[in-house]
């Protein structure tokens, strides 16, 4: 929201100051958000899937959707691409690149980068976790 | 899209559609609203033709872009969260409690208006009947005295654009609202002459409602009745009632259509958005309170086997899962307004093209 109170006076000082608190407080949330996948709710799977694509190079909705069927063996469906892609450009993760082409690319940002990562890295300690106890207690055959 | 280049306005992309695939997709996009249509339209269209071409027309993708274009509309229309653009998504959640409160108070007035009538006539055999009528009477005084100190700022933002000169997005809504007040007050008061208390037993409990403000209640509600069901009784109705009952409902649809497009297109100061809120949150304690008011009229009415003038018919029921529904929609809402200006206050993500279609 932009600010437009031009009148705001020093009668809603403390208003103002709880108010700041919040919006600090939605801005840390939003900065947890990028480190958390999880916080996209039904779109973190896909959005995990996206991320992985993108950090080979930017990609267009159906080249990310081949891409992500050639290494994860899932096909996103076009809905359920392009929700998991608006959400992730509205939290910074990705944004869309300038292209003459009506397919328009999107690419990995930094604050995207961060968050594949550290989803990642939770992701391989659980996969670590469960391949040692499944090494030790189950015979795989 | 270049720079300089602007997606076309319906979202459908710019070239121009031809057979059935075309339309196919047209359609398939026709889930999504205009917003999105505008921002993510044309390369959408571009991925699903590409996927038709690959694989061919699916019933399971229909049901996956059905499902999630449902979404974005919820999201639209304020009542999910998606952060696509904060400060549309404020008013798009602001408008959104304005219309769960419309419908909220014409499915609750409605039960009112018919209690007001059976109290100008009889008294009760439960006391449960007085308890709701007052308890829903004291949350009608409240919401209506809210609406109005929420009006303020919305109206006075629009004025000061007007005054401007960037009042021209404000005149259809405020041609809008006008219209459906004048033809709600005018008819409203005629059809009041005709109310069922008049001439009541002046002994008559009026259940702390002064018989005027009963009856226009009464007036405005008359159209949501049983007898649309009972086309042959509806028939022995005054042609000019049956008029009546057509032109009310269409009247409050235009003051509602007005509000929402007022609250869309009004950017209010973060000052007045946190005199919204708070004005919000007492509203849905009324809400809850007309709520559980009209609840005790049905358990107090179906216990009791009251009279024939405080029974609860099928219209009631109705009404009651309507303000039910409504009350959560609020309340939804609600918690969507709070979360857009808080989020729009911490530099919201990114602003649509929506947006900027609309401040061109």
């Amino acid at each position: 929201m932009k600010a437009r109170d031009e009148s705001g006076t020093g009668a809603g000082a403390g208003q103002e100051a709880a108010d700041t608190a919040q919006a600090a407080e939605a801005g840390r949330k939003r900065a947890d958000a990028a480190g958390a996948l999880e916080t996209l709710g039904r779109s973190s799977g896909p959005a995990s899937l996206i991320l992985s694509s993108l950090a080979g190079g930017p990609k267009h909705g159906y080249a990310l959707t081949k891409d992500i069927e050639s290494f994860a063996g899932v096909r996103l469906a076009p809905g359920t691409l392009y929700e998991a892609l608006s959400r992730l450009e509205s939290y910074g993760m990705i944004e869309a690149v300038e292209s003459s082409d009506r397919r328009r690319p999107y690419r990995l940002t930094a604050t995207g980068a961060a968050a594949l990562s550290t989803y990642l890295e939770s992701q391989r300690k659980v996969a670590e976790v469960g391949l040692s106890r499944l090494a030790g207690s189950w015979e795989m055959t | 899209m270049t720079e300089g280049q602007h997606p076309p306005q319906d979202g459908f992309g710019s070239e121009p559609a031809g057979g059935p695939e075309a339309a196919r997709i047209r359609f398939l996009l026709l889930w999504y609203p205009r917003s999105w249509r505008v921002r993510y339209g044309e390369e959408f269209a571009e991925l699903l033709t590409a996927e038709l071409a690959e694989l061919g027309p699916s019933r399971r993708r229909t049901a996956n872009v059905a499902m999630t274009g449902l979404r974005a509309r919820l999201a639209g229309a304020g009542l999910t969260s998606h952060p696509l653009d904060p400060e549309a998504a404020a008013g798009a959640s602001l408008a959104a409690v304005a219309t769960c409160g419309v419908a909220a108070v014409l499915a609750g007035g409605a039960m009112w208006a018919q209690l007001a009538v059976g109290l100008q006539w009889s008294v009760p055999h439960t006391r449960g009947i007085g308890q709701s009528m007052a308890l829903m009477s004291g949350a009608l005084l409240l919401l209506a005295v809210l609406t109005i100190l929420a009006a303020v700022p919305v109206a006075w933002t629009a004025v000061a654009a007007a005054m401007r000169g960037r009042g021209r997005a404000f005149i259809a809504p405020a041609l809008l609202i006008g219209a459906g007040l004048t033809v709600l007050v005018i008819g409203g008061h005629h059809f009041e002459n005709g109310w069922p208390g008049t001439g009541g037993h002046l002994l008559a409990p009026q259940g702390g409602v002064p018989g005027g403000v009963a009856a226009f209640g009464w007036a405005a509600t008359m159209w949501i009745s049983s007898y649309w069901a009972h086309p042959a009784a509806l028939g022995a109705f005054p042609a000019i009632q049956i008029a009546w009952m057509v032109l009310c409902p269409i009247a409050i649809g235009c003051m509602l259509a007005g509000s929402v497009q007022l609250l869309l297109r009004v950017r209010l100061s973060p000052r007045a958005f946190r005199y919204e809120m708070r004005l919000i949150s007492l509203a849905w304690a009324g809400l809850a309170a007309f709520l559980s008011g009209a609840l005790c009229w049905l358990l107090s009415a179906d216990a009791a086997g009251s009279g024939t003038l405080f029974q609860v018919g099928a219209i009631d029921r109705a009404s009651f899962a309507v303000l039910s529904i409504a009350v959560l929609g609020c309340a939804a809402a609600a918690t969507q307004v709070r979360a857009a200006a808080i989020l729009a206050r911490s530099g919201g993500p990114i602003r649509s093209t929506d947006s900027e279609a609309r401040a061109r």
